[in-house]
């Protein structure tokens, strides 16, 4: 289905949303930084930056309570986190790099075990994607195969038009519905011409090539000289709209406490630390080999997909510079 | 917005290279630490040499933003430590080296120091092309008093001209200072709120170098892990406290916070206040016992009532 929405109706909506007590998330400032995050109001939304965080937190945040536990003498009773009171949501505003990364993670999150935690929020998510307009340098989305008009991910995809609005398309029954809820607010699409799209640098990745040296090569000495400069902190990992790995802690006292789901990342020392003391990834370039694994060579032996969509923001905030496009494109030529 | 005068830069980086290459060639070093440009443009990164012919590729910009007295510390065990080593270092840099000089991590005699003639370097390189200006320089160059490094053992003849500017942290400290508790732990709630817990302030910090962080450990656990507002206020109090008369401001933490949080302001507010309580300030000269290690009659003893 195309329709056309104006940028006054658009706010309407959201606001109309927010009213009727949908979670309307979109990107607004925190204090400066760009986050996705709840609106209180449509004037919040912003549209010209890329949030510093990707959209993934909105289906596996930062950190979520799975379960709590209570102990009286000795009497334990254990209490679930019930995933059918998540409240139905419409993200918007979100960076065809960030949509096209949800579909990429329901197939991790929905293999062997179901968690329910992120496959609530995605039955009660509706996406609403938008077309980019700027780009730097770091963004490599057309890299990895996908572009600033991308609509993998996105249930209804914004396009802004010369003129103002947006030029609307559905992809699937939930985008639909958002529409004929509030047909007052969409109309029939209009012959404005769209706001030319952003143009990503970046040459397109010969993935296949890149994966087929990851697959000989997982001792090189060319990981030394990528990662030896690499600190060890998780930034990249926890900017990145693909990056799923987390920890299960539990917090409290003998008496009560919860248990716990936060991100984690392969970048940290601490990551594979076994019980014995032991450490495989005893060295940061063998730890930074993960990242490049993981994302060009064991998520595509797994379920056939790669688990990177060049958004640029491990690139931006890495804090000596690791370069993952870089990277991928010189393994690319090898 | 006023820009800074960075034309001394291809001389300094002339000079730097130069010496790396004399330095290597002649085997007085086993490696040089410095900075070489990376793939976006205006940017740059660290990078370790250890063949002569390689000297060629380093460089000094405005984008030499990191302190690269990280990697001569235990927390990065990669880097060779085999002979003595060159590295390229600010005026701020060079005061990380001085401290991990004072607490036995490092000796003089083991580095060959590369100092640079600094007019300034950006506050972020999230975009580092952007030209350096007022607005664009990194904060604590606005309150710089080392622009020429002392006791290096090379420094570029070229003098850096660095215009009177706004003192950002002064002005920030004083402003917070002036609020009252209640707002002033609203503010820091606020900050802390948006924490992830990457840990990106404590891994290129020159001074973060335990070998196993308290805030790792589980047995027992001494801080929250999770990126909840007790767990992050209670990391970044624990960090701020064990900087306190060791940080000397090269404000690395607060350059590669990926959500912004203003992490020096509290490391300049405890130097200030040992500063004013000790007359102390670190990064000046090799001293095993800072203030907050040792004690004297002399010590403030006002808190005891």
């Amino acid at each position: 289905m195309q329709k056309y929405i104006s940028q006054h109706n658009l706010n309407t909506l959201l606001d109309k949303l927010i009213a009727a007590g949908t979670r309307v998330v979109a990107p607004r400032m925190n204090t400066g930084t760009p986050l996705y995050e709840p609106l209180t109001s449509s004037s919040e939304m912003i549209t010209d930056q890329l949030p510093r965080r990707s959209a993934k937190e909105a289906f596996f945040p930062v950190c979520e309570d799975i379960m709590t536990y209570e102990k009286e003498g000795q009497k334990v009773s254990v209490s679930d986190i019930d995933p059918a009171r998540f409240p139905e949501t419409v993200l918007v505003g979100v960076r065809p790099c960030d949509a096209a990364a949800i579909p990429v993670l329901d197939a991790v999150f929905s293999w062997d075990y179901k968690d329910e935690f992120f496959l609530e929020r995605r039955r009660k998510t509706t996406i609403v994607g938008l077309a980019c307009t700027t780009a730097d340098d770091a963004c490599f989305c057309s890299a990895v195969g996908l572009s600033p008009a991308e609509t993998k991910g996105s249930d209804l995809f914004l396009t802004p038009l010369e003129g103002g609005g947006y030029a609307c398309e559905t992809f699937s029954e939930k985008g639909e519905t958002l529409i004929a809820n509030h047909p007052e607010l969409f109309s029939e699409p209009n012959n404005a011409p769209p706001l030319p799209l952003a143009q990503p640098q970046t040459e397109k990745f010969d993935l296949k090539r890149v994966k087929a040296w990851l697959d000989e090569h997982f001792e090189d000495p060319s990981w030394d000289s990528i990662a030896t400069r690499c600190v060890g902190c998780g930034a990249c990992a926890f900017v990145c709209p693909a990056c799923h790995c987390f920890d299960i802690v539990d917090e409290g006292t003998e008496k009560a406490g919860t248990r716990r789901k936060n991100w984690d990342a392969c970048g940290f020392w601490k990551f594979t630390h076994h019980a014995s003391g032991h450490n495989p990834r005893d060295q940061q370039p063998k730890r930074y080999r993960n990242r490049i694994m993981h994302k060009f060579k064991y998520y595509d032996d797994k379920f056939g997909q790669t688990l990177c969509s060049g958004c640029g923001r491990c690139i931006r905030v890495c804090p000596v510079g690791i370069d993952i496009a870089a990277i991928v494109d010189e393994i690319g030529k090898k | 917005m006023t820009p800074i005068d960075t034309s001394i830069y291809a001389a300094v980086s002339a000079a730097i290279r130069a010496e790396a290459q004399r330095i290597l060639t002649e085997g007085q070093v086993s490696a040089v630490v410095g900075y070489t440009a990376a793939r976006r443009k205006g940017s740059a990164q660290p990078v370790v040499i250890t063949d002569a012919n390689d000297a060629a590729r380093l460089i000094f910009t405005p984008a030499c933003v990191n302190n690269l007295a990280v990697y001569l510390t235990k927390a990065k065990k990669e880097i060779p430590k085999k002979g003595r080593i060159g590295i390229v270092v600010k005026g701020c840099d060079l005061k990380a080296l001085t401290g991990l000089m004072g607490e036995s991590q490092l000796k003089r005699e083991d580095l060959y120091l590369i100092g640079v003639p600094c007019a300034g370097v950006l506050a972020s390189t999230f975009d580092p092309a952007r030209e350096l200006t007022a607005d664009s320089i990194a904060p604590k160059c606005s309150e710089c008093d080392a622009h020429l490094p002392q006791g290096c053992d090379f420094l570029p003849p070229q003098t850096p001209a660095t215009p009177a500017l706004d003192r950002k942290y002064a002005a920030e400290i004083a402003r917070l200072e002036a609020l009252t508790p209640q707002e002033r732990w609203a503010y820091w709630k606020e900050q802390f709120a948006k924490c992830i817990k990457c840990y990106a302030c404590r891994q290129v910090c020159p001074f973060c170098f335990c070998e196993q962080c308290l805030c790792d450990r589980n047995k027992p656990q001494m801080v929250e892990t999770t990126p909840r507002p007790a767990g992050n206020t209670a990391w970044h109090i624990v960090r701020a406290m064990h900087l306190a008369g060791r940080c000397a401001g090269c404000a690395e933490c607060e350059r590669v916070c990926p959500m912004d949080i203003p992490l020096n302001l509290l490391n300049r507010k405890m130097a200030k206040e040992l500063k004013e309580l000790y007359d102390y300030e670190a990064g000046f000269e090799v001293n095993d016992k800072g203030p907050l290690t040792s004690f004297t009659e002399k010590d403030d003893q006002s808190f005891i009532k």
